[in-house]
This record gives C-alpha cells, sequence and structure tokens, in this order.
C-alpha cells in the first residue's frame, strides 16, 4: 500500500470518531439519536479528502500518519467544543476550513523545494520578532501580552512567530554549527563554544530574554527557548550548550520572578493552588489551576461521558474557567478519563514521532533543522500546557495545538504541519526503494 | 431512555481510537526496528582494515603518484585540497578511526572503503544519516572511480587514483 492510500485508510477512522462524538454529545444534550453527527462526520471527511486530494498531487511520499493524527487532534477539538458552546464550535469549523487553506497554500507554493525559505531568512526573523511585539500595543490578558485585537479577531501573533523563528534558526545553524564544534574549548570540565561564535548563541539567548521581559509569560519562553536548544543540540551534537543555555534561562526567569508580581503569583498558584486565601484570590488566583485538577479527578479512568463534566452550574460564573482554551484538555479528562486523555498524549507522541523521523530521512542539513524545531517547538507547547494544567510547571496561558479554541492557533499549526510533510515527502522520495 | 447508547457510543469513540493508534505505533515500531533507512544492513566488522595507525595526511602535490586517495573538497576543519591516502581501505566517522570527522551528522563508525583486488569499494556502515556517493544514497557496496563524490553529513571528499 502506498503512503497515500494509506492515509486515506487513516482518515476513516478519524471521521468514525467525530461522528461517534457528535451523536454522544446529541444525546446528551436533546436526549435523541440525531442523524445530524452523520452529516457532520461526512462534512468533516470531506474537508480531510479535498487536503488530501491536494497532497496526493503535489506530496506523494510525504508521511502517511502525519495528516489523519493531526485529524483525530481536530476531531476532538470540534466535539469538544460543540459540547462546550454551539458558537465556539462553529467558529472553530470555520477557522479548521481556514487553517486547511492555509495548509494547502503553503504545500503549493512550497512544492518544488522548501529550501527557498532560507533565502528570506532575516525578514522571516524579523516579522517573526515584529510579531512577537505586536500585542505589547495592546493590554494585558491575565498578566501577559499575547494576543492582539485585529478588528473583531483575538490574534495570538506568538503561534505564527514560533514558526518564523524555527526557520530562522535551522538556517543560521546550517551555516554556523561547524565552527560552533570546530574552535570550542573544554573548561572545568565543560564543553564552551568559541568566544568569537558565542556572540550569536547570546543574541538568542537575548532575545528569549527580551521576549520573556516584552511578553512577561513563561510558557511561551520556554517554547522558544527550548525549540533553540533543541536545534543547537541537534546542530552540534553538544549537549553543554544546552545546559549553558539551561543555566542561563533559569537565571533570565529568576530575574523575572523576583521583579514582576504576576509571575510571583503564578508561580504561588502552582505551588499551593489549594491554599484558601489564593484560591480565593480575584485576579491571579489558584483557582482556575485548583479546579482544573479537580475536574480531571472527576474523570476516574474511562471518564463521565460525553456532555457530562460540570463545566457551568445555571448562569453563574463558570466552575472551570478557560475550558475551551487552556482547560480543553482537563474537560477531555473529565469526560473521557484516563483513557481518553492518555489517548490525546499519545497522538501528540505519535505525531512527534513522526517528526523526528522525518528529520531523521531528511538529506540536507536545513530541512533536518527545520523538522528538528518545528517538532521540536509543537512538542514543547504541549508540554507547557498540559503540564500547567495538570500542576506540573505553573501554568501559562499557550493553545493545546489542533485542539483548544483560536483562529490564529489552528492556522499557524496547520503550516506547520504542511512545512513537515514537505520536508517529509523530499526526504522519503530520495530514500524510497 | 438513550442513556446506555451514550455510554456505548463513548466506549465505541475509546475503542476506535486505540485501534487507530495501535495501527499507527505498529508502523511507528516497524521504522524503528528497521533502522533509519528502509532495509538497511547491520554494521559489519571492519574486520579487514583492522586498526592500523591513523592515514598520513600529506597535501596532494601532483606529482603523478597512482595511489588511491580521498582528496577534501569542503570538510569542516580541514582545508581543501589535502589528501587521506586509502590505498590499504580505512574507516570513516566520528569515533576512533583512521579519517575523523568533526560532523555532527556523521556516525562513530560511518563508511568504510575497502580494497577488493584492484578496485577500491566503498560500504556504509548502517550510519543514521547516510553516506552519498555522487549524490545518491549509498545502498550497499559500490565501487569507487576516479573522480565520484563522497559525502557525509557536510563533509565532502573527492576520489582519485
Amino acid at each position: 500500500m502506498n503512503a497515500r492510500n494509506r492515509e486515506l485508510l487513516a482518515l476513516i477512522p478519524a471521521t468514525l470518531l467525530v461522528t461517534a462524538g457528535f451523536a454522544a454529545v446529541f444525546i446528551q444534550r436533546e436526549n435523541l439519536l440525531n442523524d445530524l453527527s452523520l452529516t457532520y462526520g461526512a462534512i468533516f471527511l470531506a474537508l480531510c479528502v479535498a487536503a488530501h486530494l491536494v497532497l496526493r498531487m503535489t506530496l506523494p511520499d510525504a508521511d502517511p500518519y502525519l495528516f489523519p493524527l493531526v485529524a483525530v487532534l481536530a476531531c476532538f477539538g470540534l466535539v469538544m467544543l460543540y459540547r462546550l458552546d454551539e458558537e465556539l464550535a462553529r467558529e472553530q469549523a470555520q477557522w479548521f476550513v481556514v487553517g486547511l487553506i492555509f495548509f494547502t497554500g503553503t504545500i503549493v507554493a512550497l512544492r518544488r523545494d522548501h529550501r527557498v525559505l532560507e533565502r528570506y531568512r532575516y525578514v522571516i526573523a524579523l516579522g517573526g520578532i515584529l510579531l512577537l511585539l505586536l500585542p505589547r500595543l495592546g493590554n494585558p490578558v491575565n498578566g501577559a501580552y499575547l494576543s492582539f485585537e485585529l478588528g473583531p479577531i483575538s490574534f495570538q501573533p506568538a503561534e505564527l512567530a514560533k514558526i518564523a523563528i524555527v526557520i530562522f534558526l535551522a538556517s543560521y545553524l546550517r551555516d554556523t554549527r561547524q565552527v560552533l564544534v570546530i574552535g570550542a574549548r573544554r573548561f572545568a570540565g565543560i564543553t564552551f563554544p568559541p568566544l568569537k561564535h558565542l556572540g550569536p548563541l547570546l543574541a538568542v539567548w537575548g532575545t528569549a530574554m527580551l521576549l520573556l521581559f516584552v511578553i512577561q509569560d513563561l510558557g511561551s519562553s520556554l517554547m522558544f527557548f527550548g525549540g533553540f536548544l533543541a536545534l543547537v543540540y541537534v546542530a552540534t551534537n553538544r549537549i553543554s550548550f544546552v545546559l549553558i543555555g539551561l543555566a542561563l534561562f533559569a537565571l533570565g526567569a529568576r530575574v523575572l520572578y523576583a521583579i514582576r508580581p504576576t509571575i510571583e503569583s503564578r508561580v504561588d498558584a502552582w505551588l499551593h493552588p489549594f491554599e484558601p486565601e489564593l484560591y480565593e484570590r480575584e485576579i491571579g488566583g489558584s483557582y482556575q489551576i485548583a479546579q482544573s485538577i479537580f475536574s480531571q479527578a472527576d474523570g476516574g479512568f474511562f471518564g463521565q461521558g460525553f456532555g457530562q463534566a460540570i463545566i457551568q452550574l445555571g448562569d453563574s460564573a463558570p466552575i472551570l474557567p478557560a475550558a475551551h482554551t487552556d482547560f480543553i484538555y482537563a474537560v477531555i479528562t473529565d469526560e473521557l478519563g484516563l483513557m481518553g486523555a492518555v489517548a490525546v498524549l499519545l497522538v501528540y507522541l505519535l505525531i512527534i514521532e513522526r517528526g523526528f523521523k522525518t528529520a531523521m530521512l531528511a538529506t540536507d542539513s536545513f530541512s533536518k533543522l527545520l523538522a528538528t524545531g518545528l517538532t521540536a517547538v509543537l512538542a514543547l507547547q504541549v508540554f507547557v500546557i498540559v503540564g500547567g494544567v495538570t500542576k506540573l510547571i505553573p501554568l501559562t496561558g499557550v493553545t493545546l495545538p489542533f485542539i483548544s479554541y483560536g483562529g490564529s492557533s489552528i492556522v499557524a499549526n496547520f503550516i506547520l504541519l504542511a512545512l513537515l510533510l514537505l520536508v517529509s515527502d523530499r526526504a522519503r522520495r530520495e530514500v524510497a526503494p | 431512555m438513550l442513556e446506555p447508547v451514550s455510554v456505548g457510543l463513548k466506549f465505541a469513540f475509546l475503542a476506535v481510537l486505540y485501534l487507530f493508534l495501535l495501527w499507527v505505533s505498529r508502523s511507528a515500531l516497524k521504522d524503528l526496528r528497521r533502522g533509519a533507512f528502509g532495509g538497511a544492513r547491520p554494521p559489519v566488522a571492519a574486520d579487514a582494515t583492522g586498526m592500523h595507525p591513523a592515514s598520513s595526511l600529506n597535501v596532494l602535490d601532483g606529482d603523478g603518484e597512482v595511489t588511491p586517495r580521498l582528496v577534501v573538497e569542503s570538510v569542516p576543519g580541514l582545508s581543501r585540497g589535502m589528501a587521506y591516502d586509502v590505498g590499504e581501505g580505512a574507516t570513516l566517522g566520528r569515533g576512533d578511526v583512521e579519517i575523523q570527522l568533526e560532523d555532527p551528522f556523521a556516525s562513530s563508525r560511518h563508511a568504510q572503503l575497502t580494497r577488493q583486488g584492484a578496485i577500491l569499494v566503498i560500504e556504509d556502515l548502517g550510519s543514521t544519516n547516510g553516506t552519498y556517493l555522487n549524490d545518491e544514497l549509498l545502498r550497499g557496496p559500490r565501487p569507487l572511480h576516479a573522480g565520484d563524490r563522497v559525502r557525509i553529513g557536510d563533509s565532502t571528499f573527492t576520489y582519485s587514483d
């Protein structure tokens, strides 16, 4: 069976999931078995098949499982959002279509050779940084400068910026990785990069710190800087560079912690979510994180079932705030239990495995680094938000890729997927017997 | 009441999801077992070359000598035009081998040159990122001809005899 037929076959389970999920939500809501869920399943399948046909024509050898895995995540997102709020699900479905348009657009535009991106690396880097600075023009949301209002649309530039920065770093490190290794000297058992090439590394660290102070959000800074360190490690094979980077990042985070009360209150909420004083604090308290843990515990092993999680009682303020964005993972755990939550994480794990596999197969350094970087930022994003919701690390507001409500997140992650598939197609075509 | 249907749908949902994951991960596991490349062979023991001292690195002075050499085209840390004498065969890689490459994309024992009668044969030793002969991925042993380009990671050599 060739790659594209596998892909088509793998889209069928995703469609079944949409149909079953919607049917279950209908039953819960109106106590009737509605054939509308079949219609939704059919529309979902039609959209996925349309994107699949574009892949079939442009990237015949690309990884067959990446797109179906993403379709499964999108299905989770649509079903959960529909269960929370029909209006949100309708908007999300529109964004899903927009995302697919950008996905196919990226593929068609770069189908000949995605390495043309290298030529525009400084423009792309500048664009990425400007995007990150954009939210400073507006007002902070929950103490962080992450979103930007563009007319009626609230837009999270960090989502797009992560791709721009990975493209830049992949292209930059392709050129400089050799000099970083060759001039390195050992001091006190640690290998330091040569001084004159330490400059760029420090510049990236400085940019990450600047971003940390500008957007004032540890989670997205961790995502950017972690992606950078993953790239440096893959490009140079020197674990010491990663350790130096982590030490520098910890230093910067410590300084920010000392001077910004928002960060401090987040860390407090993370350490002591059930402390009454913190729990009842109006702004920056631990109410959200405590409720998130309660609802995950409520899920048990197999969950409460679709539509059964208690999100809101009557018309009062929601029990679980931001259930459609930051805490959608908690809702999934509540309704599908440990089994459902583990399945979601497994889907991400498999996407990441396919991504790194693509990087291993790629023949040129830029493609290798690009696939590694894109996969690493995606993995870190999942880690940051799931870690935050499960109280492993302090909570920060990044989206759960392909599941959370949010236009810019869906669009940006579809572009990321398109780039991975572009790398994958070239790599697998060269390797294929 | 449709309660049982609802519960049934939830379990059906989870079942489909896990069957799907099982299917995808089976192929992922197959990939991992096969190594980085489809049908890659297990590393070959380097009994032909053994551990003789590192080949002398000498500058090609164009004296018309006819010993097989790997001439540096672009190798990190080495200048262009330097050459390795590979008449008795050699191993290339990042580890403790005859031709050491300062290249993070090279495996520790990456590729091997062996003398077979009058010709020199190049073979990939199951490396992670592959060896390229004239920009084509090396699959199995191949004889070298004068002017062939050998690429490992970012290091490129030209073969001359």
